[in-house]
């Protein structure tokens, strides 16, 4: 060893000393962030670290109105179960529940406040601060009030109930611009229609699965994407194996198997746009077989006489011996109930179908009674949020007053109607001439890209608020939102963002919504709730609140049932004709297209969650894609395997994606799955797929004003390219192997 | 415990297969309806990573919970059935015996347990198992900032090499256990541990518990008499049993 | 066709030493090359799936082994040529070894090491992978002493330790003659390897008796290995492999592809280092009629496997069987039947057996063919398991094409560094086989 002085010895040290700590420090700052699972040593007062805390909440990832459960450690939402002590699911979750931690912590969230640089719908925008965004927006609103053109303010929002939809009805109202609707996708317009014309009512009535014996759908895919499918799936769950020695039976009528026809005892492959009539066919035989006795039998004999089973057998593709059979369980059931839905519902006729499924289920007798239709009681908060639902015909008008130029300003929150719309709407385009758009949102999507001023919100996860879910469990009840993190990107909640307007705005305004913040605002409303409970008073409202925040949900604790209403039989030539009509002639348009919500896409809104770009289809084990459902039989005459790219075309549209052999659809129908092919929605969305309501016609059903997605005729073209569909799928045959039941006795 | 009682302990009939509990699954074939909420409980419990596009198509996707489709019949008689498969914990495990190193065990619990910072990916536990539960991690994969934020802190996050499958989601149980030691050793009472799968099945088709607990939900439910295990025959001894669906007899289609 | 004339004891330790001492440019051109292909596609592709990890394979959720297990698997079979030739032969006393035993002794050690390497880009953690060995570890943790792999582990250094010895053994006096004949720093090297041989009677009595101890060791050992290596399939439950037949078919196939690669490498040692003489016509011969045996042992083999699949009427074995046979890969399978089962018959013709080019061309074959055996029992086996939905495709990834090409760089980079280091062939044991001086003096 050569020798070293002192002074070269302590240099070596120190050199080596720095060369650690560079390293030491370049190593920290270059960790992967999952190393960062216990970040703070110090943690904030409503925390502490490997201890978690469980917040009960509103989910949001769909209209259902399920409650939650969530799990935060350390700060961090980190699994959504069901809240186990709400009565609409009851501790269970779907999967698209369960994702809502991918909306929270999305990558793509719009972080702040935006303001558009370039051209409309270029994507340039630049960051700005909220006081120069609410300050602007508040000063426009304000002044626009003052000139007396408030009436050009117009507010567009997906399915809001509760009481934010109350604050933006008041705030709307206060302002002086009466145009407030709501446009999503997933409302059953048809269903509501048929409900008001045969039962009167304007909200759904309960649908008693749980403790039905027979169930007949006629196309609600009920354990899939219809109304409340958490709920469902928990009265499924009862009415097949939750009463010992009681199985209940399931049927399923629809073109395309769902998810429910999947677990159906027998699924009958009924015609598009035919349900409606063989639901009239069966109650027919119901009437004429004895099944009904009303005193009105002899009317409803007659209204019912062309329906006769043996005369529509070649239009319903189901003969009349099936028909017997199916009238023969009605009548030795206990509690049958029959549903509607779905494509059923999506008809040219879909009101009038849904009709034949209320008519069907008042002369089974079903109504009013357990295991049937149950019609409830008022809910707890003012539910004038259906009025604003906008039907596709309503949304036309709208389009048609945007495209006039009417509108200088439209505010957006929580809806995507440039995806949901059909191209062949025209809409975007409507929407272009609107003057500012100004979008209330948290992702960029399809039309928040299309928006002047961006004003990003909290996930429903960092919100308070309220629901009053629809049709909720047969008694009165009310679910609580609360944040269950701080937010965690500088965005606000809709709510605080009309409050925060309703201040700048000034004038009337912050006296009418005297609340700064949501909080403030839903305590004070549900003191409103409580007090007509507790009979006028509100003592003792501090210790209820305490439980609401506790529990997540208020319910009374026993169901009001009203009487079944009465039914006419002249509510069928009030319906009209349940035949359904299509767009395009059947030489030019062979196929009928089905355009369908899965449960994990639902109307497109699951695109940018990658646990749901993740998860295998359940009924084909696709993922990531767009793909074209074919009958076998189909598939072979045109010459075409899985893989083969296929031109899809409508009188309306043209698509182009991979075939997939499906095994339980029709060989007339073409089903495409809604969800992919988002122009803007974040990278886990966006150029990925095809979307299917591109293709659908402009059809509408006259009673509801709906349009009809599962009217439209469809030809395809082979294209001879390809594109491997990714999927999970082996073989999915057994093969005769013991995989879904014991080893056979062999003889 | 001198040594001479321990090696006579070892000759007792019956002492390799006493489990502290020996916990087991039951999935109700007639009420599950294939939604694949399970698939994302166990996703979001256990810090699955996200695989992206690629690796998916690449036929590299981690999931420890998969529903598998079966198709009986022809269009328009077609039926479709959902079969869960998870790892089945098996009492003969074939995935045990073959590690090399000794990462995968059957525990007290009677759990097959997977242990990470011991695997060094030979694979060969994998090959042996014929369920084909287990997913390897052919990458270290990432996750897009903010999405890091929502990993369980109970679980480790697995880097590349390593197998992982189904745990029962042990990090639940002995989270249960410990409370139960802390309340004066009782046992972990039927209900107070549920695995992220059965919490949030809205069919209620799956059922977890202690099979040792003669009262248990679970017990209950393995005396089914529609209850099999799949693929028997292979005697693996799985410690999930499923009810077969019910067949509706008389009816024809269409 | 000269008459042979048998070499004198000077001309072979000539002829054999040349080899060694004298290098010409077409041995560092080849060195290099090989050297080169072993780096860039070996070395190169393996670190880089260190890197990212073992998806850089093509393996995937219903194959998780591929070419990586079935290469070794191939190199293990690879070696059993030496073990055969150099033990087997020796017990009986077959004398057409004497010439060609040392080089497929090498031929089996190199293998051994090429399929090592296999373990290691295998595995997915590779910075772990002496845990397969008992060494004390912070886990306080033995490995698993009852999974098939450990065997192999045991089995494949016990058989590589044995070897080792076995080669070196051998070697020693063939050592003294290198010494013998070269000065230097050569000559240093070699009086320490030679440990110091003077050809005493006592020395030779030792070598003998301990050689011949360690080819009957050796010969259980590589029975052992490869049946060992065959049960890592055997011992798993999956359709198409968990069948007894596997340890003979292994051992067999083993047997086979060893003894084709010998006949591969004795011609290209006789063609570029000039050894006509001593590799001759006979070895040729004896070696094909080892070769027409083997064949047809193997090709009754796997017709009872088609057999057994088909009339198992087990749906598992069936549906392995058809894919096997039918599915994707169905023409790699009749390939591997052309050139292991019906290629080989040719052999029964004494024409073809007695020609070192139609032998070298056959005995290429076969080892492709083998190669393709070894790479269909893992990638068609394991896409059709039990649960139909869970059925696969396997397809090798341009990484794992790499690493395969390397390994035999590997392989021949190794076999070039031995061609010089020791004598490539016996010159004692050639000696053996020659008349004795005073016979031939007339």
């Amino acid at each position: 060893m050569a020798n070293i002085s002192r002074r070269d010895f302590l240099k070596f040290i120190g050199a080596g000393g720095i060369g650690a700590g560079a390293g030491y420090i370049y190593a920290e700052s270059v960790k992967k962030t999952v190393e960062f699972l216990v970040p703070q040593v110090i943690p904030p007062e409503d925390w502490s670290p490997g201890v978690a805390t469980w917040y009960n909440s509103l989910c949001g990832q769909c209209p259902a109105g399920c409650g939650i459960s969530v799990r935060i450690r350390e700060g961090r939402a980190k699994k959504i179960e069901g809240n186990p002590v709400h009565p609409v699911n009851q501790g269970r979750l779907c999967a698209l529940g369960q994702s809502g931690l991918n909306a929270l912590y999305n990558p793509d969230r719009i972080r702040t406040p935006l303001r558009l640089t370039g051209a409309r719908g270029s994507g340039e925008y630049e960051p700005i601060d909220w006081d120069e965004a609410m300050t602007s927006l508040g000063g426009r609103l304000g002044s626009m009030k003052i000139q007396g053109a408030a009436d050009r303010i117009h507010l567009l929002t997906g399915t809001v109930r509760g009481h934010l939809d109350l604050l933006l009805a008041r705030f709307m109202e206060q302002l002086g611009a009466p145009t407030y609707l709501q446009y999503d996708y997933t409302h059953p317009h048809s269903l509501y229609a048929a409900n008001r014309m045969v039962f009167g009512v304007d909200r759904l009535p309960y649908y008693d699965i749980r403790n039905s014996d027979l169930l007949l759908s006629f196309g609600a895919d009920y354990l899939g994407m219809w109304i409340s499918p958490v709920h469902h799936s928990l009265s499924y769950g009862h009415l097949r194996q939750g009463r010992p020695g009681h199985r209940g039976t399931c049927v399923q009528i629809e073109p395309r198997m769902s998810l429910s026809g999947a677990s159906a005892d027998r699924w009958i492959p009924a015609p598009p746009g035919t349900e409606g009539l063989l639901a009239l066919a069966i109650a027919e035989a119901l009437v004429d077989g004895g099944g009904y006795d009303g005193a009105d039998r002899a009317d409803w004999s007659a209204a019912l006489r062309p329906f006769k089973a043996s005369k529509l057998a070649p239009t319903i593709g189901v003969d009349a011996a099936v028909v017997a059979e199916l009238t023969d369980a009605i009548r030795r059931a206990e509690h049958p109930l029959a549903i509607g839905g779905g494509p059923a519902a999506e008809g040219s006729h879909g009101t009038a179908a849904m009709t034949a499924v209320n008519v069907l289920n008042h002369l089974a007798g079903s109504l009013g009674r357990r295991g049937g239709v149950l019609f409830g009681a008022d809910p707890v908060v003012a539910d004038d949020w259906r009025v604003r639902q906008a039907s596709y015909a309503r949304m036309m008008e709208h389009a048609q007053i945007m495209g006039r130029g009417d509108v200088d300003v439209l505010l957006l929150h929580g809806t995507n109607p440039v995806f949901n719309l059909p191209q062949a709407s025209g809409y975007t385009a409507a929407l272009d001439k609107v003057g500012t758009i100004v979008a209330l949102s948290s992702f960029m999507d399809d039309t928040t890209a299309m928006a002047d001023l961006i004003l990003p919100t909290n996930v429903y996860l960092e919100s308070w608020g309220d629901d009053v879910p629809e049709p909720g469990v047969g008694l009165p009840l009310a679910t609580l939102s609360q944040p269950v993190v701080t937010r965690i990107h500088d965005s606000r909640s809709a709510g605080d963002i009309v409050l925060g307007l309703a201040h700048q705005i000034g004038g009337e305004l912050p006296a009418e919504l005297p609340w700064t913040t949501m909080e403030e605002y839903i305590r004070h409303s549900w003191r409103q709730i409580y007090s007509v409970e507790a009979g006028g008073t509100d003592a003792g409202f501090d210790e209820f609140w305490k439980d609401a925040l506790r529990s997540g949900v208020w319910a009374r604790n026993r169901a009001e049932m009203e009487a079944a209403p009465t039914v006419s039989p002249a509510v069928l030539a009030q319906a009209g004709s349940a035949a359904s009509e299509f767009d395009g002639a059947e030489n030019d348009y062979p196929f009928v297209l089905q355009p369908m919500m899965t449960q994990g896409f639902v109307d497109g809104r699951g695109a940018n969650l990658p646990w749901q770009q993740e998860l295998p289809d359940p009924l084909t084990s696709v993922v990531f894609s767009t793909w074209v459902e074919l009958n076998p039989t189909t598939a072979a005459e045109l010459d075409l395997e899985e893989g083969d790219v296929v031109e899809v075309s409508s009188s309306a549209g043209t698509l182009a994606a991979p075939v997939f052999i499906y095994q339980a659809i029709r060989p007339d129908v073409v089903a495409i799955p809604i969800g992919q092919g988002h122009t803007r929605f974040g990278r886990f969305a966006e150029g990925r797929g095809t979307n299917p309501l591109d293709l659908v016609a402009t059809v509408t059903d006259e009673s509801s004003g709906a349009l009809a997605t599962a009217a439209t005729r469809v030809t395809i073209r082979k294209t001879g390219e390809r594109l491997s569909l990714i999927k999970t799928d082996g073989v999915s045959r057994d093969l005769g192997r013991q995989i879904l039941g014991p080893a056979k006795e062999h003889a | 415990m001198s040594t001479a009682n321990t090696l006579r302990d070892y000759l007792k009939p019956g002492y390799y297969d006493e489990f502290d509990y020996h916990w087991a699954m039951t999935i109700d074939l007639d009420r599950c309806t294939g939604c694949s909420a399970c698939v994302v409980a166990c996703q979001a419990e256990n810090n699955l990573p996200i695989v992206g596009e690629k690796r998916f198509s690449e036929r590299r996707e981690i999931k420890w919970l998969r529903i598998e489709r079966y198709w009986q019949g022809e269009y328009p008689d077609i039926k479709l059935r959902f079969l869960p498969m998870l790892c089945q914990h098996c009492d003969q495990a074939p995935c045990e015996t073959p590690c090399p190193v000794a990462a995968t065990y059957h525990n007290q619990d009677g759990l097959n347990t997977q242990i990470y910072n011991r695997c060094i990916g030979t694979r060969t536990c994998a090959v042996y198992c014929p369920y084909e539960v287990r997913s390897f991690n052919w990458f270290t994969y990432t996750w897009d900032e903010p999405l890091e934020q929502q990993l369980n802190p109970d679980v480790t996050v697995r880097e590349k090499g390593v197998m992982e499958k189904c745990t029962f989601c042990i990090q639940r149980i002995r989270i249960a256990k410990d409370k139960a030691k802390d309340d004066d050793r009782r046992r972990v009472r039927d209900g107070e541990v549920t695995p992220a799968c059965v919490q949030s099945c809205p069919t209620e088709a799956m059922v977890f518990g202690d099979s040792k607990d003669p009262d248990s939900k679970v017990s209950q439910m393995l005396n089914n008499p529609r209850g099999f295990k799949v693929l028997e025959d292979l005697n693996t001894l799985p410690s999930v049993v499923y009810l077969q669906k019910v067949e509706e007899q008389g009816h024809g289609h269409g | 066709m000269a008459e042979y004339q048998e070499p004198t004891y000077a001309e072979v330790n000539r002829d054999v030493l040349r080899t060694m001492l004298v290098t010409g440019p077409k041995y560092w051109t080849a060195l290099g090359i090989s050297m080169t292909v072993a780096v860039v596609c070996f070395f190169g592709p393996w670190f880089y799936q260190i890197h990212v990890g073992v998806g850089a394979a093509g393996m995937n959720r219903s194959a998780f082994w591929g070419t990586y297990l079935s290469n070794f698997i191939f190199w293990i079979g690879l070696s059993h040529s030496g073990t055969l030739l150099s033990a087997v032969l020796h017990i009986t006393q077959s004398s057409w070894r004497k010439a060609i035993y040392r080089s497929a002794e090498a031929m089996t050690l190199f293998s051994l090491v090429t399929a090592a390497f296999f373990v290691m880009v295998h595995v997915g953690r590779v910075w772990f992978v002496h845990w397969n060995f008992p060494v004390p570890n912070q886990m306080g943790l033995w490995p698993n002493f009852r999974s098939p792999l450990m065997f192999d582990v045991m089995a494949v250094t016990t058989y590589l330790t044995a070897s080792s010895i076995f080669i070196y053994m051998g070697s020693v006096p063939d050592f003294a003659a290198v010494r013998d004949a070269s000065t230097g720093m050569r000559r240093r090297l070699y009086t320490i390897f030679s440990f110091g041989w003077r050809g005493t009677q006592k020395e030779w009595h030792t070598l003998g008796w301990a050689y011949t101890f360690f080819a009957v060791f050796v010969i259980p050992l590589a029975v052992s290995v490869h049946s060992i290596v065959s049960w890592d399939f055997a011992m798993s439950i999956v359709p198409s492999l968990h069948q007894t037949i596997f340890a003979p078919y292994f051992v067999c196939g083993a047997i086979y592809s060893g003894t084709a690669g010998i006949v591969s490498v004795m011609f290209l040692l006789r063609k570029f280092l000039g050894l006509e003489r001593y590799i001759r016509e006979i070895h040729l011969d004896n070696l094909g009629k080892l070769l027409i045996t083997l064949s047809l042992i193997w090709t009754y083999i796997n017709i009872m496997e088609v057999f057994t699949g088909w009339f198992s009427g087990s749906s598992f074995e069936y549906e392995a069987m058809k894919f096997r046979m039918f599915g994707f890969y169905g023409p790699l399978y009749w390939e591997m039947l052309l050139f292991c089962a019906l290629v080989p018959l040719l052999m029964l013709f004494g024409k073809i057996r007695k020609n070192w080019r139609y032998m070298f061309i056959i005995s290429i074959l076969i080892n492709i063919g083998m190669l393709t055996e070894r790479f269909l029992i893992v990638a068609t086996s394991q896409p059709r398991k039990f649960l139909p939905d869970a059925f696969g495709f396997y397809f090798p990834s341009p990484v794992e094409i790499s690493i395969t090409v390397g390994s035999f760089a590997i392989f021949t980079t190794l076999f070039l560094v031995f061609v010089k280091w020791v004598p490539c062939v016996s010159i004692y044991e050639v000696k053996e086989t020659l008349q004795p001086l005073r016979k031939r003096a007339t």
